[in-house]
């Protein structure tokens, strides 16, 4: 009590002196409870973002591998001329980096097996889609004027809009990385798109939809040839549902499938269409895609394992296939798993989901470092200022010690009233500090996180650009954004100078090749990312508490030097000591 | 013994006069270990109800016989005894802050505290309860070593040399110890107030049986104490 008490008065009577000290203690204490606000915001924002969600993950070839393959091939091989032909800038060698890419992309039976290697519970679902033509009685929505020209003579439609594909094509990928259900660039006139569940519909690149008439087909063979198509396409066409329809293959008009109209759906989302709408031919039109099931493709020979095996390159079947994961932990184990049942280095395993939402969570990362070292900066000075003033403090007391001392105060009780009095300061100090940094927190670390975001959208754009300048040399994949508009009068005028020269088979060869090594386009680089732009840094008890302990800890660090005082005070000094 | 009543459990000895209160035994002192001895030898008992004045010529060792008696240190040779008891074996901080009133010569009182916080604080440190609240005990004190009470709430800063010496008594006597040590208590005061504090310290001795010892050098004081407790210079060599 005597001791609680004598230190009470002290820090009454030394107002002048504490209250700097409550001041400098409350700065670090604000400092602090925003660096620890945020810390505590983005660890809570990172483990619960994903914790409880789903994530899909897809194989893919390693990009920057094949693009180092392709350049190195097209500076020595000689560029083929009916590329060069058609597109006006540089002219990479497709074909050269298309057999590079070619035989890259997995079977069906592979995916399966990794699939049965993981450890962890995981779903599957995929779905083929390839190119067919349309015929004279079944013809294709065209929103474009220059398709729409060409689409009035069959043959020669199907190959410039091939043509026009054959260029751009790789540029296509408009949704995730990593074979992602978005890239699929077919060439003819539809896209027929065979999936092997609804899930599997349900993450159809086009976006979701809904059945206007008819339902949607079974997956077992009874229900093979059943195929459901967009309304647009029906009312195009005049066609309902129980009616047959006819394609043909697109490098081989004289073979044809016949199909049953089993439904009728209508998109509800079309954003898709509008991104790629000029860029493709009509077969990227959301409004031609036809979809069946993977045992209808595989009746018609159309699914990938048989178009892979044949030899005639010019139908190629595109396979997506997607494994779905309870969560980002299930990933992680599912990635390791994968790598342990023997998956080739070129090979990475990707989740659009996990990517996206890391890269999402980069300026939060960088915010969280940043507080980090704000935290580490905070304390140190603090410690080092709170043991000064101690230091200066306990001198100058040095006389009121010898007078403690005298009157028969233990040392110990001396030492246990300096370290309170500094206690009940910096206690005082940090309530403040707390105060004020729980206000100034939200505001400021959002403050902090959006400075962060748009440092981080700077430097994607320019990787952006950067990444742009690789694709033209490498010939591949052009950025979404920079070739969408230069692609679509490259796409009109050589399509028009394409119907003109009999080329098209070996233009639409080369695009269908292009299409089967394209899977796992790198859109994810060139997708705006959706940054996480706030977090909710506020105070809690968990940051209190660790803000009294870091106090405690800086209290006793800065009162060591008072007890050390103290303690080696010899009370026989007063007789000498006279302030 | 209408100042304070302490409660303790200290033996009752102090209304009786003649009992030994603290004694040397052989005290040699030195300050560094096989150094110059400052007492060699020294052999004296302090009995209450008497007042005991120690003097000498400079150097002859009276400010470390202080420190010795005070608690403050330890013989190097020989005991100190407190009513029987080795001082170097006991607590010594709870000697000094329950048993014994030093009034330092240079008082030792904390300039930035009133006078009656630099009592309440000898109060609180002895650790005694007291039947009466501390402050009327102060404010008894004050007037007993004759001082206005509105010094009460004075800062020490604000107080003369005379006054101070007063209130430094005040404090030595606030939690009624057995023994009342004083360092040189006239040295800065004149002929009349230096009467007036022999006799307080006179009726301390003889009224309520309290050992009073003083560290003089004034032939004054030495003859107006009942003892005298002459240290010889030192002839050492």
């Amino acid at each position: 009590m005597f001791v609680l008490n004598n230190a009470w008065k002290t820090v009454i009577r030394n107002k002048g002196r504490n209250i700097l000290i409550v001041l400098i203690v409350a700065i670090i204490a604000a400092a602090a409870t925003i660096g620890l606000a945020i810390r505590n915001a983005a660890s809570t924002a990172r483990e619960t973002g994903l914790a409880n969600t789903s994530v899909t993950a897809t194989i893919s070839v390693d990009r920057s591998k094949l693009m180092e393959q392709a350049r190195e091939s097209q500076s020595s091989s000689s560029s083929d001329s009916s590329d060069s032909s058609s597109s006006g800038d540089s002219t990479p060698d497709f074909d050269s980096m298309r057999s590079a890419l070619e035989g890259s992309s997995l079977t069906l039976a592979d995916y399966q097996k990794y699939e049965k290697a993981s450890s962890v519970s995981v779903s599957s679902y995929y779905s083929e889609s390839t190119g067919v033509s349309g015929t004279d009685s079944f013809q294709p929505v065209e929103t474009s004027t220059a398709n729409a020209a060409n689409s009035s003579s069959s043959d020669s439609s199907s190959d410039s809009s091939n043509s026009g594909d054959g260029q751009q094509g790789p540029g296509g990928d408009g949704k995730g990385q990593g074979g992602g259900p978005g890239n699929m660039m077919t060439s003819g006139d539809f896209t027929l798109t065979g999936f092997s569940s609804d899930t599997a519909i349900a993450n159809a690149s086009n976006g979701s939809f809904t059945m206007s008439s008819g339902e949607v087909f079974g997956y077992d063979e009874s229900d093979n040839g059943k195929v459901i198509i967009s309304k647009t396409l029906a009312d195009f066409n005049n066609l309902s549902v129980g009616d047959t329809i006819t394609v043909t293959n697109p490098s081989d008009t004289s073979l044809t499938y016949t199909l049953t109209i089993c439904g009728i759906y209508e998109n509800s989302t079309s954003s898709n269409t509008n991104a790629m709408g000029p860029m493709g031919g009509t077969s990227q039109d959301a409004d031609n895609a036809i979809y069946t099931s993977v045992s209808t493709l595989k009746s018609l020979g159309l699914d990938s394992d048989t178009t892979a095996n044949d030899d005639n390159d010019d139908t190629t079947t595109q396979l997506n296939y997607t494994y779905v994961l309870a969560n980002a932990d299930d990933y992680e184990t599912f990635a390791a798993d994968v790598k342990a049942a023997g998956l080739d280095d070129t090979y990475t395993v990707q989740s659009a989901d996990v990517e996206q939402y890391e890269s999402s969570l980069v300026p939060l990362d960088n915010l969280a470092k940043f507080a980090l070292t704000l935290l580490i900066v905070v304390l140190v000075v603090g410690a080092v200022v709170l043991v000064v003033l101690n230091l200066f403090n306990i001198r100058e007391r040095k006389y009121e010690v010898g007078v403690l001392t005298a009157i028969g105060v233990k040392k110990a009780k001396v030492a246990a009233q300096f370290v309170i009095e500094l206690l009940i300061v910096t206690m005082c100090g940090i309530a403040l500090g707390v105060a004020g940094g729980a206000v100034a927190s939200v505001p400021v670390s959002n403050q902090l996180l959006a400075s962060q975001v748009s440092a981080q959208e700077s430097e994607a754009s320019s990787q952006q650009q950067q990444f742009g300048r690789a694709a033209d040399m490498g010939g591949g994949p052009g950025g979404e954004q920079q070739s969408s508009s230069s692609s679509s009068d490259s796409s009109s005028s050589s399509s028009s100078s394409d119907s003109s020269s009999a080329n098209s088979s070996s233009d639409s060869a080369g695009s269908t090749k292009s299409n089967n090594t394209q899977q796992g386009g790198p859109g994810g680089m060139r997708q705006a990312v959706n940054y996480v732009s706030e977090i909710n840094a506020t105070v809690n008890l968990a940051v209190v508490g660790q803000l009294i302990l870091i106090g405690l800890g800086l209290t006793l660090i800065s009162a060591l030097v008072g007890i050390v005082f103290v303690m080696r005070y010899e009370p026989l000094q007063i007789l000498a000591d006279r302030s | 013994m209408d100042i304070a009543t302490a409660t303790t459990a200290e033996p009752a000895v102090t209304a009786n006069t003649d009992t030994p209160a603290l004694e040397l035994e052989h005290v040699s002192y030195s300050y560094s270990k096989g150094g110059k001895r400052v007492l060699i030898d020294k052999n004296y008992v302090f009995r209450t109800g008497r007042v005991i004045s120690i003097t000498g010529p400079s150097g002859a060792g009276k400010t470390t016989l202080l420190s010795l008696l005070s608690g403050l240190t330890t013989p190097t040779k020989g005991r100190v005894l407190h009513n029987g008891e080795d001082l170097a074996k006991a607590d010594r901080y709870r000697f000094r802050s329950h048993d014994i009133g030093v009034i330092f010569q240079s008082f030792n009182l904390l300039p930035a505290l009133t006078v009656a916080e630099n009592i309440i604080l000898s109060m609180d440190a002895s650790g005694k309860t007291f039947d009466k609240p501390k402050k009327e005990i102060a404010a008894e004190l004050i007037e007993k070593v004759r001082l206005q009470p509105e010094y009460l709430n004075e800062r020490i800063l604000h107080l003369s040399g005379g006054e101070q010496q007063r209130v430094a008594i005040a404090r030595a006597l606030s939690y009624d110890p057995q023994i009342i040590l004083a360092d040189e208590p006239t040295g800065n005061l004149d002929l009349a107030t230096q009467d007036d504090i022999m006799t307080i310290f006179k009726d301390l001795a003889h009224n309520e049986g309290k050992c009073v010892i003083i560290v003089t050098h004034s032939p004054e004081v030495a003859a107006q104490s009942d003892e005298v407790f002459q240290l010889a210079p030192l002839r050492e060599r």
